[in-house]
This record gives structure tokens, sequence and C-alpha cells, in this order.
């Protein structure tokens, strides 16, 4: 035994001096070793972790702080530049950049110097200038080194337009039916907008209800007669009668149109009744309608109070409304709106049919080889980059499918497609897939972590495998497929790549749900805020012009991304509380 | 035993006496019935979403694949149109291949319907008695010209018009055709959709004879082309008389206000060929003039550069042929820039025109040959192109006809033989449908033969989208991707290369970038955080990967783009200033005496983290302008554009290695002496020490890192057109940042997870042996987990494989195969993201790009399965440990 022992020893003794890690020998001797300490390393990771905590930090502080203060009123400046030149508008931001060699060489060499004594740096400042029918520009940067003096007149007036986006600059007069009054006070303005917006509002109302039902008629009229000749072959009795009945119709429903444009036309004269002369800064004074004028101010003569109420007006426009001059102004209200619908319908898709493939695959199929690899597929598939199911649903959705339903159902319309192209219904159906594998895993891990003894105490009482799934399984599961399922509307709310493919516009006219039979049109293509946040930045006409709403447009997504977020961490921490007192 | 099986069967009364079985034994039916249909359904609906699942591969290849088919031909309907003897010399066909025509040599054109071969009219061509003896059709084939025995040209047309009656404006009295088309003696009637009726009629016109040939020289050769617009076409046309003077000729129609009579006047350029007539095998012209082609028969071409018409000169000589060898057929291909050469050899070549400075060419343009279809069965004689795609027919001695397509440089198929077996004989005239899907072979006995044929992507092969494709007029050939253009002759170019390689780039990258960050936190994370801290520090690093990636890309592209731009300088530096800033904070963080570093060793030292990273970002933004002017010449962005020396980004490139050199090699100099002489002191003196130590070396491999830059420098060395190149404001490093936002979280969550699946005891284990926390950290957990990490690695590349909206903002989109950091990139998914919407159902680009979401498909899904294999083996691993 002794000698077992000492053989053993040596071998261990061998092995020591065999080690790689002979630092571990080192470090047996007493002493202060630092490297064992490893600080660069612990610094490294340390600093690794804070780099990545500043970039959410900053990000969300990014988008929170532009999105927050995107509608806050600023003041309105007026800069006198050192060529002489003025400048009316709203100051954006302030940035450091680099003059190019040439803007350079033009600069008086005190001014050069200071720039290249700076680091090659310039300050500049960025004025929305506005009055793009002015100008056909409606920002201007303006570098510190050109400034002379900037002023801030109290008489300098913003207006936010229908059309052509922000005017800045002084009132002149108003013309109420032929009275003009020179410098009007701000309350009679005040009494003038409300009345021919009221009226303005009066008549879109006309416009998009009667007048919009008119057509909508016409067009089924149409679509009746062919429907008739689809079915029942051309000039056959049934078409002739269609032909006949939508002659008749057609009659009536022009009456009626003529009626109500010419309804139209007087308001219209009415709301335009009420005009105002303005002046841009270099006194080029124009006349507008009031009605025209969406919002108001004196920017440099608000109080706090004032400013408030401009903040929430703008506010409420922009979740209320819908968006004007390319979507880069306005409300972004049919993007909110089909997204949520588009998310709610995808839940509607994914729900049961990700909770029965998770039950399939944990209750009912035989546990093997070809489960586990079905199962290692399915949490593959959560990798899949969204844009291949894109791909998918508009090959196999738009066009198989909705190209079979066209032909089915809807051979009338031929060949403008009804469901043959992106809808509704095709990105929700898109998604759901896209996100069936995040409802499949969860659901399964909620499974999983029912206690087995629950289910075999349920099944010895002679609770069927139905029975016990529905009454003991499931709802010991809900939380933590209902986090699946959140989570999954997280993602599909946040995802744009495939709706781009399959269905989403930059501008839809009409909601995917309204008060046309059969009210909720899943055909439609709809808008959403995801790609209007892509839409505005990237293919609008100046991406400065609708950078701030892209802000609040990134704000309101994110806002709703970490919501849905957050309760699915919430819901998963009670899941996990309750199941921590919840041992047999 | 027994008494078990008497107590429980039917019979038994003695349980009835028990209380628990006065129940009702048996199940409820509802119940049962409830258990089967919830059985049924959960596993017909499970099974369902799987297979839908699975279905997609299937789909995606299902309508890739036939990018890969060669498509069909039907077999040859045939017939025979008598022209008394006289040979065919030209034949066309309409867009419905509905109504063919057939001229013969003396002028006289039989119209017939295509499908059946029925005559439907006769016509003859006027020439007022001269006889022809050149014939030539523009490339659409409408307009011809006659050149004469006596030298002059008529220009004429013969064309199939085509318009729509209306149903009830048909005339009376058709007859019907086989095959449901009607006639009236003059014109075929065929229904199109719509319930409409298209009339199609042959016409025929001839323009007043014009003299260009001196009176009595027969034109030999002719070639006719219409340009300009359709209000203002300019004619010109080619020709060569019998004493070998070739001319280029304008004609300029007008009409004549009094008596309406069309006037054509020319205007004749001679150009000195100085080729016998009997020499000549062909002449070409294209539609703008400027450019004239004598092929003649000992196989040259001859170039002529007519872009100055009264001054036209030779530029360029080419053998299109070996010695010896007499073209048996040459002709454009559509789009006029290259030519397809058939040789009496049986040889096939495209040739195209390609910009290239040489000493044979006087215009830097150099015919080139770019396809070689190699030996056909038998020489070519005659060719028919298409007018839309780079198709294009032969038909060769033996009277077989085939397809070919230019770029993918392949014969498509062969026409086939009908059953019957009749012998072929030579063609006289072929003809190619306008819409590419049928033709005509008129045999010299006028024996028709037409075939209506179907290749939906006769331009994707396997070569064309993963090879290297010689485009026309590219000087070699190359991965291209192009898939639209302006002018309609131009091709799609569809190699998905550039893609793919666009895709690893960005992938690449972001990782470069990602990783390090992500598993440096995340070990951080696992082995030095409180777990309180843990708490809050996780769950805040995971609400990254939920950002909307729209989100990011937007703050990428719009916001940090344009300030990125602005200080490169500065973010360039930060990448070796924050590193280092962090390592000499550690160096003089050892200088705290041990129970001060203890004490603050928990939120403090996270804190410090923070301003150390601050604190480098400054620096970086401080020193970068600094070093601009220094280094790069005030303007870095200039600087990548070739400005300056190259060796300030050598230095910033090799700094890594020669810090591994100083630090390695000055180690082992200092050796354990050094070591064991600190062992002796307290921490925070052997931390002074320690801080000397590293600045000195640090020193060193600065310098050595300044000197090697100096001689790469000096020797060439050059990362720019490599690694880093032209500035583009949207370019891989913007995205490379903003895909670490989406890949950073995913590393960072799988890693920490796996680290924390190391079983407990061996941290304790460990510790407990003596180990410090690093020991612990990086010679026992981080092994143990190794294959943990690695598959949130490749789980993260997976991502960034994938990854599809911050590419679409933050790059330029552009196809292109460089490395440089400083440039855009196009992957798949932006590719598939930009492209399908525009892309038309079933065509090429399509199919295409299908077959890029296919190929992303099966990267991703690789990429996944090997990390989730790897994960649950390491799981299994963990477990047993």
């Amino acid at each position: 035994m002794v000698d077992m022992a000492q053989t053993s020893d040596e071998y261990m003794d061998g092995a020591k001096d065999k080690a790689p890690a002979s630092r571990f020998s080192m470090a047996r001797t007493k002493g202060s070793d630092l490297t064992a300490r490893g600080e660069p390393m612990v610094w490294a990771m340390g600093g690794s972790l804070a780099f990545g905590l500043l970039m959410i930090s900053g990000f969300l502080a990014l988008i929170f702080w532009n999105g927050f203060t995107a509608f806050w009123p600023k003041p309105l400046e007026i800069v006198t530049t050192v060529s002489g030149r003025t400048i009316a508008g709203e100051p954006l931001r302030t940035e450091s950049y680099h003059p190019g060699a040439e803007i350079l060489a033009a600069l008086e060499p005190s001014v050069r110097d200071a720039i290249i004594d700076n680091g090659g740096f310039a300050d500049r400042t960025l004025y929305r200038i506005g009055n793009y029918d002015f100008y056909g520009n409606d920002f201007e940067w303006v570098s510190a080194y050109e400034v002379k003096s900037v002023a801030t007149p109290k008489d300098l007036m913003l207006v936010e337009r229908q059309e052509w986006g922000v005017f800045i600059g002084t009132l002149i007069s108003m013309d109420a039916d032929g009275q003009v009054s020179n410098r009007p006070t701000l309350d009679a303005l005040n009494a003038a907008h409300e009345r021919t917006r009221a009226l303005r509002e009066a008549r879109i109302a006309i416009e998009k209800g009667p007048v919009g039902d008119i057509n909508h008629e016409i067009n089924e009229l149409r679509l009746s007669i062919r429907r008739a000749e689809i079915k029942y072959g051309t000039d056959s009795p049934e078409m002739i009668a269609a032909q006949e009945h939508a002659a008749s119709e057609t009659v009536r429903l022009t009456k009626e149109f003529d009626k109500l444009s010419a309804q139209v036309l007087a308001a219209r004269a009415a709301e335009q009744s009420v005009t105002v002369k303005v002046a841009d800064i270099g006194g080029d004074a124009r006349d507008f309608p009031l009605a025209n004028f969406v919002l108001y101010y004196f920017a440099n003569d608000l109080s706090l109070a004032a400013k408030v109420q401009i903040y929430l007006e703008r506010w409420w426009e922009f979740l209320s409304a819908e968006p004007r001059e390319a979507n880069t102004e306005g409300g972004v209200w049919p993007a909110i709106f089909g997204t949520f619908v588009m998310t709610v319908v995808m839940a509607l898709l994914v729900a049961p049919f990700g909770i029965m493939a998770a039950l399939y695959l944990r209750e009912y199929a035989r546990q093997g080889r070809i489960v586990s690899l079905v199962r290692i597929c399915v949490n593959n598939l959560a990798g899949v980059p969204s844009i291949v199911y894109g791909v998918f649903g508009l090959g196999f959705f738009a066009y198989v499918l909705g190209g079979s339903i066209d032909a089915m159902f809807y051979p009338e319309h031929l060949p403008a497609p009804t469901f043959g192209t992106g809808g509704l219904l095709w990105a929700a159906l898109t998604l759901a897939l896209l996100t069936v594998p995040v409802v499949i895993v969860a659901t399964e891990e909620a499974l999983a972590s029912v206690p087995r003894s629950m289910r075999e105490g349920s099944l010895a009482c002679g609770a069927s495998k139905w029975q016990t799934i529905r009454w003991i399984v499931l709802p010991r599961a809900m939380p933590g497929i209902m986090t699946g399922l959140i989570l999954a509307m997280a993602r599909g709310a946040g995802e744009v790549a495939p709706l781009m493919i399959v269905g989403v516009v930059k501008l839809a006219p009409e909601l995917p749900i309204d008060a046309i039979f059969p009210f909720v049109h899943l055909e439609r293509s709809f808008m959403h805020l995801g790609f209007h946040i892509y839409d505005v930045g990237f293919q609008s006409r100046n991406s400065e012009a609708g950078r701030s709403m892209v802000f609040v447009t990134a704000l309101v997504l994110l806002a709703l991304v970490l919501v849905l977020n957050t309760v699915s961490i919430i819901v998963r921490n009670r899941l996990k509380r309750r199941f921590a007192g919840d041992k047999f | 035993m027994t008494d078990v099986t008497a107590e429980n069967g039917p019979d038994s009364k003695g349980p009835r006496r028990s209380v628990i079985y006065t129940r009702d034994k048996k199940t409820k039916t509802s119940v049962v019935l409830m258990d089967r249909l919830a059985g049924r359904v959960i596993s017909v609906g499970g099974l369902f979403v799987i297979a839908t699942v699975f279905a997609i591969m299937m789909f995606l290849i299902w309508v890739a694949m036939p990018l890969f088919g060669t498509g069909s031909a039907s077999a040859p309907h045939r017939y025979t149109i008598d022209q008394s003897g006289a040979p065919v010399i030209s034949t066309s066909l309409d867009e419905y291949a509905s109504l063919g025509l057939e001229l013969a040599s003396g002028g006289h054109l039989t119209a017939f319907h295509a499908p059946s071969g029925k005559r439907i009219a006769d016509m003859q061509f006027d020439f007022a008695g001269s006889q022809p003896s050149a014939f030539a059709r523009t490339l659409q084939g409408d307009d011809i010209a006659y050149g004469f025995e006596d030298g002059t040209v008529r220009l004429g047309s013969l064309a199939i018009e085509s318009r729509l009656v209306a149903p009830k404006s048909l005339p009376q009295g058709l007859t019907t055709l086989p095959g449901g088309d009607r006639t009236d003696g003059t014109a075929v009637y065929l229904e199109v959709a719509g319930k409409q009726v298209r009339r199609l009629a042959p016409s025929l016109a001839l323009d007043t004879l014009v003299q260009v040939a001196p009176a009595g020289t027969p034109i030999r050769f002719l070639d006719y082309r219409i340009g300009g617009t359709s209000e203002r076409p300019t004619k010109i046309f080619a020709s060569v008389d019998a004493q070998g003077t070739a001319r280029l000729s304008a004609a300029f129609s007008h009409v004549d206000m009094m008596t309406g009579e069309t006037a054509t006047e020319i205007v004749n350029t001679e150009v000195p060929t100085g080729l016998d007539v009997s020499a000549i095998s062909k002449v070409l012209l294209n539609t703008q003039g400027d450019r004239l082609i004598v092929v003649s028969k000992d196989g040259l071409l001859h170039r002529f550069d007519t872009r100055n018409p009264t001054a036209p000169r030779l530029a360029e000589t080419v053998r299109v042929l070996p010695a010896g060898v007499v073209p048996s057929a040459v002709t454009y291909l559509n789009g006029e820039n290259s030519l397809i050469v058939a040789g009496a050899d049986a040889s096939l070549k495209i040739w195209s025109l390609i910009d290239r400075t040489s000493k044979d060419t006087s215009d830097g343009k150099v015919f080139t040959a770019i396809h070689d279809f190699g030996a056909q069965p038998a020489p070519i004689t005659h060719l028919n192109v298409s007018q839309r795609t780079r198709l294009f027919i032969g038909a060769d001695q033996a009277g077989t006809v085939a397809l070919y397509h230019a770029t993918s440089t392949r014969r498509v198929l062969t026409f086939p033989d009908s059953a019957g077996g009749e012998k072929n004989s030579p063609v006289s005239a072929l003809i190619l449908a306008p819409r590419d899907n049928a033709v005509i072979a008129i045999g010299e006995k006028g024996d028709v033969r037409l075939w209506s044929f179907d290749v939906p992507h006769p331009e994707t092969t396997i070569k064309t989208l993963f090879g290297k494709v010689w485009y026309e007029g590219y000087p070699e050939p190359g991965y291209t991707w192009q898939s639209t253009s302006g002018t309609d002759s131009a091709e799609p170019k569809l190699s998905l290369v550039p893609l793919i390689f666009g895709t690893i780039k960005g992938a690449i990258y972001s990782l470069l970038f990602a990783v390090p960050i992500a598993l440096l936190a995340a070990i951080y994370t696992a082995e030095f955080m409180h777990f309180r801290v843990r708490a809050v520090v996780k769950p805040v690093m995971e609400l990254m990967a939920s950002l909307p990636s729209v989100v990011i890309g937007f703050v990428v592209a719009l916001v940090l783009s344009p300030i990125v731009e602005n200080w490169i300088a500065a973010i360039v530096l930060a990448f070796g200033v924050v590193p280092l800033t962090l390592i000499g904070l550690a160096f003089l963080w050892q200088l705290l005496p041990q129970p001060i570093a203890l004490r603050l060793d928990g939120i403090p030292k996270l804190v410090a983290f923070f301003f150390g990273v601050a604190f480098a970002i400054w620096v970086a933004m401080k020193v970068g302008p600094v070093l601009e002017y220094g280094f790069f010449g005030g303007d870095f962005k200039a600087w990548t554009s070739g400005s300056g020396s190259a060796a300030p980004f050598i230095f910033l490139l090799i700094l890594p290695v020669t810090f591994l050199i100083t630090f390695s090699l000055g180690g082992r100099m200092l050796g354990s002496a050094w070591r064991d002489r600190l062992r002796s002191k307290p921490y925070h003196i052997a931390g002074a020490y320690e801080l000397v130590r590293w600045i000195a070396f640090t020193i060193a491999a600065l310098a050595l890192a300044a000197l090697a830059s100096y001689l790469l420098g000096g020797a060439g060395f050059d990362a720019r057109g490599g690694l880093v190149d032209t500035y583009i404001q949207r370019n891989t490093l913007i995205a490379s940042f903003g895909m670490a936002f989406a890949v950073i979280p995913i590393i960072y969550s799988i890693a920490e997870d796996a680290l924390g699946a190391v079983p407990e005891h061996l941290r304790s284990a460990s510790l407990g042996c003596g180990a410090t926390r690093w020991q612990t950290a990086a010679w026992v957990i981080l092994p143990t987990a190794g294959s943990g990490i690695f598959s949130a690695i490749m789980i993260g590349l997976g991502r960034a494989v994938g990854e599809t909206m911050i590419v679409v903002m933050a790059t330029g989109n552009t196809p292109i195969l460089d490395w440089s950091l400083f440039n855009g990139l196009r992957a798949l998914s932006a590719n598939i993201n930009v492209e399908l919407p525009e892309a038309v159902k079933d065509s090429s680009l399509y199919r295409t790009l299908f077959l890029c979401g296919l190929v992303l498909f099966v990267m991703t899904f690789v990429l996944n399965t090997l990390a989730e294999v790897v994960r649950q083996r390491f799981r299994k691993r963990a477990a047993q440990l």
C-alpha cells in the first residue's frame, strides 16, 4: 500500500511538471503576483460591458430625447450673415463639421486659421427656413463664422400649412369676405381660423362619406355586370338585366353626385373666403386661405402654457391625423392602426397553430430522435432571416394562394388583383410564420416546466389525456405561452423587411377596417410604423424635412415594442415566482 | 391473482359493495370523444404547422429551379410553300406566330398561315424591270432594301400589319383555318385575350429608286438600318458594288407639299476598304451609322470608323477565323455590340467590341472573342437573332436548327426533327418570332418547318449565377449584378457572387466588432459581477435585441453616418485608443493598495469602466483631428482616396502585431527574475513596477510600429485599394456598427447563459484551490463553456447574415467585390428587399431573387444547426460534469 501511494505521488509530480500552466505552481508561493489578478483583462471585459451598455443607453437616449422634443415649439431666429443676407428660421441643431478644402480656401485668412486651430472643425446650425413654395428649399445650414447678428423679433410667425410645409414670416393682413383688417389680433385670427377649419372639416366629411359611397356603389355596379357576364355569358339575359339596372342606378347616383359636388364646391368657396396676407423675411407677400393653416403661432411670444398647448396639439395631431406632405408632416394614425391590426391578426393566427404544434411535440409525439431533430429545426427556423419569409409570403401566399382565391371568388375584378397581391392577410400570415418558432419554443418550455407529478396526479385521478392538458397543463403553462406570444408580437410589430414585400405601402387610401361591408378588409394593403420610418427617412424629397417625424415615429414604435417586451418579462418573472412556491 | 381478475370481472358482485365502486365506471362518451378529437386536431394541426415550416424551403426550391431548366420545343409543323423553283431569301413571322411571310428571290411574296401552312395571299414587288442583285433587312425586319444590277437601290418595307378589330366590325364570310383562326383571303384574324380580334395582314411598299453606284455597276452587298426616333427616322445603308467600292449612304425622305409624293435624297460616302469584291463575305452596318464592318472570306474582320461621315477610316483589322476558313454566317447580336461569327470549320464565337488601348486599333476599341461555343456538329449557314434578348438561332448545313444563348454560352436546345424522318434540306431562310417563342426555317426546296418553343430562362445557368461571365463591353469576365438598366438592349446581369460576398463581408466586419465586445462583456457579467447587478445589467443588454432593426438602420444611416463622416479620423483612432486607455487604467488601478482595491471592487469599479470608456472616446476625439492634420494631410477622407502617404494607416494596422511582439519578447527577456522580484513586494509597489514596464513596452511597440510602417510604406505597401478605399458616407463601417446592435445582445446573452451553465462546483473548486477569479474564468470556466460560446458566435453570425433593414439603410447597396471598410456592400437580404417589389412574377429576376432567398435560408440554416448541435452537446457535457 505504501509503495502504491508513493508511486502514485510520483506519478502526480510528473504530471505537474508536464502541465502547461506552470504558473499555477508559482502562484502557490506566497507573494503578490499581478498576472494572477489579470487586471488588464478585467478592465477590457468591464470596458466592453460598459461600451455595450453605453451603446444601448445612448441609442435609447437619442431616440427619446429627439422624439420627445420634436414637437416642442422652438424660438424663431433672424440671422444676418456677414455677407448681408437675412435668414429667418427655426434652429434645429448645431454640430461640428469639416469644411472642405474649397470652402476653406475661399474664407478670410483669420477665419480659416481659427478653424484650422480648432482641428479643422467649424460649428454650424441647421435652420428650418420653411417657405418651400418661396425658395424651393426649406432647410439651410448656417456656419457660425457666417453669422453677424441674431435677432428674435416677437412678430415672427410659424405656420404649419396643409400644403407646402411650414411658413415662417410675418402676418400682414386678414381678408374676411372682403373685410380687410391690417395686423389682426390673435383672437380675431383664431376665431376666423376655427370657423374656416370647421367648414373645411365638414367638406372633407362630405367628400369622404357620401361621395366616397357613391363612387363605391358605381364601382359595385360595374362589377355586377362583369359578374353576370362571367356567370351567365356575354349578352345573356342576366347580363343585360344587370346592365339595365346599372344604367338606371348610375343615373340616380350621378344626380346625387352632382348635388353633392355642388355642395362641396359651395363649401370650398366658403372656407376660402377668409385669406391672410403673409410675407417672408425678404418682404415677399402672398395670400393664403386661412383654412389651409393647420397650426400657427408667434414663436417668440409664447407663454409656457401656450407652448405646452402647442406641444400637446401636435402630439394629438400626430397620433390621430393622416399624413400630409408625402408623409413628412401630419400624423401617423393610419400607420399606427395598420401596425396594430396587422399585429393582432398575426397573433390570432400564430397563437392556435403555435400552441398546437408545441402540444403535439411535447404531449402527443413519441419522444425520440425524429422529434428532437424536428425540435432543432424549429429552433433554427427562429434564426432564418425574416426576408426569406417575405420572399415565401409573396411567392406562395400572395401569388399562389391569392391568385387562386382571385380566380375562384373575384374573377370580376381581374386582371386587377384582390388577394393576388400583397395585403394585410398575407403580411399577417407571413409574420405568423416568422414568429411561429418563437411561440413553439416558448410554449414547449412552458409545457416542460409543468411538473410531471401534476400530470401524473391528474391522470391517476382518472382524467383523460385531453382533460389533463386542458385543465391541468395549459393553465399552468399559460403565463409561459403568453410570454412567447407577446414576444412574438413584439418581434412582429418591429419587423419591416418582409412586410415591404408582402403588402405595406407608403400611403394607403383606406384603413383595413371601415364602415363598408364586410368591415374588415384583409386584402387591403396597409401602412406600418416601421415602413413609415424607412419611407420618410429614405424615400422622401428631403430626409431633413421628415427627420423629426421619423424620430417621433421611431419613438412610438420603440415604445410599443419595449412595452410588449417589458410585459413579457414581467409575466415571465411572475411565472417563475409562482412555480418557486409550488414545489411538490 | 385469479382472485383479482374475478373481483374485477363484470360478473363479480363483490366490488359493488364498496362505496368507491358505486360510481359508473364507464368514461363519459363526450370525454372520450373530446379526447380523441383533441388528439386528432392537435396532431394534425401540429404536423401541419411543422410541415408548413418545412414547405418554405421546398417552395423556394420549386420557384428557383426553372432557372436551371432548358425549356422545351414542340415537334415541327411541316409543310411546303411552293415558290415554283425560286429560292427563298427571307422570311417573317408575326408576334403571335400566326402569319408567316416568305420572300422568294424574284420579289414574289407569299403570306401563309403559320400553324397550318395554308396560303393566305400572294404578292409581288414591282421592280419595274430591274434585276435585284442584293437584299437587306433592318434588325426589326420590317424594312428592306434591294440593290439592283444597274447600281440602284430601292428602300421599302415588308411588314405584317397588326391591329385590333372590334368583333362587331369583322368582315363577313370568313373561312375558318385549322386551329380556329379565320381568314378573308387577305389577312388572318385571330382571337386574343379580352374577346378582341387581331387582324394580321402582309404589307409591301417600295420607295423610288436611288442611284448609288455608277450606272450599270451591280450592287453586290447591302445592309440597311433605320435609327433615330419613329417621328424622325434616319435611314442609312451600306453597299458594295461589283467594283468593290463600299459606300455608306444616308437617305432623307421628304414629302413634296405640292404633289404629295415622297422624294428620297441620298448622301453617299465612299469607304476605302481596299478589298476586292470577290473577297468580301459580309457587310454590316450599325444603327448609329458610325461603324461599318466588312468580313472578308479569308476570315478577317475590317472595322471602319465612320463617326466622321466625310472621312471614314479603318479602325482595326481582326482575325476572327483561322486562315483559310471561310466565314459561313456573320451577324450582329441584339444591341449591335457583338458579332456572331460562324465559320466553315463549324466554329461559333461571339466577338464583342471592348474598350482596350492597343496598337492594333485607332479608336481604343478592340473586337475580342468573349464567348466560344466550341465546334458545332456542322458549319452554321444561317443565323437569326432575337430582338429582345441575347438569344439567337442558327441553322447548319445539315438543316438542323438550334437555339443558342450568347451570354450563357450554351446551345440551349436543338429543335427536334419530325417523327416521320423526312430528310431536311439545307435551310435558306430562318426567323425567330418577335416574342422568342417560335422559329420558322425554310429549306431550299420550299419546305417549311415551324417550331414553337418555351425557354423561360436561357440566360441563367449555374455558371452565369455563380461563375465569371464576360458581359458585352466589359474588359474581362467578372461577377456582376445589374438587374436593370436604362436601355432595352442591355441585358440583365445576375451573378450572385457579389451578393454572397457582400453578405459575408458585412457579417465578418460586424462580427469583428461585435464578438470581442459581446464575449468580454459576457465573461465579465457571468464571472465578475454580483448577481444582483447582473439581474439588472443582463436584461438591459438584452433590450438591445428587441430594438426594431428599421429604427437602428435609421439612426445609424441618417444620424450617425454624417457624424462619423466628420469624425472619421477620431473613430479610426478610437479603435486603438479605447483598448489602450482601458489597459492603461488597469495598470493605474494596480497602484491602489490592496485593501482599497478590494473595497472598490464592486459598483465603483463598474462606474470606473464607464468613465474609462468615456474618457478614451474623449481622448480619441481630441487627438483625432490633431492626428488627421499630422499624418493624413488634414483630411482623412481625401487620404482614403489616395492622397498622402500610406504609412500612417499601416501604423494603425500593424499596432496589434507590434504589441504582441514587444510584450511576448519583452516578457521573455525580463523573465521570471522580474516576477520573482515583484513577488517580494506589496501589491501596489509591484503595480508601480508593472506600470513602468507597461509604459516602456507600449512605447517600444509604438516605435516598432512606426518603424515598420515607415519601411512598409516605403516599400510600397498600401492598405488603400484593399482594406480601405475612397470614403463613402454610407459604408461597411457604419453598417457593421449598426449590425453590432443586433448581434451583440444575441452573442452576449447566449454566451452568458453558456458560462452560467458551467456547474458551480467547478468554480468553487478552482477558487477553493486558491485560483483568482481571473484564473478561474480563464482556465476553468472558459474552456468548459467553449462550445457554448462557439454556438453563440454562430447564432450571431446567422443573425448578421440575415439582417436586412440595417444593411439596406446603412450601406449604399453597391454590388461590388472589395474588402474596403469605407465602401458599401450589397447583401443578399438587402438585394431581395430592394429588387423583389419591382420584379415581374416568374421572370428570371424574380426566380433569381428566390434563389437568393434560398441561399440565405441554407446559409443561416446550416449555421444555426451547427450552433444548435454544438450547444446541445455542450449542455449534455455540462450536465455530466
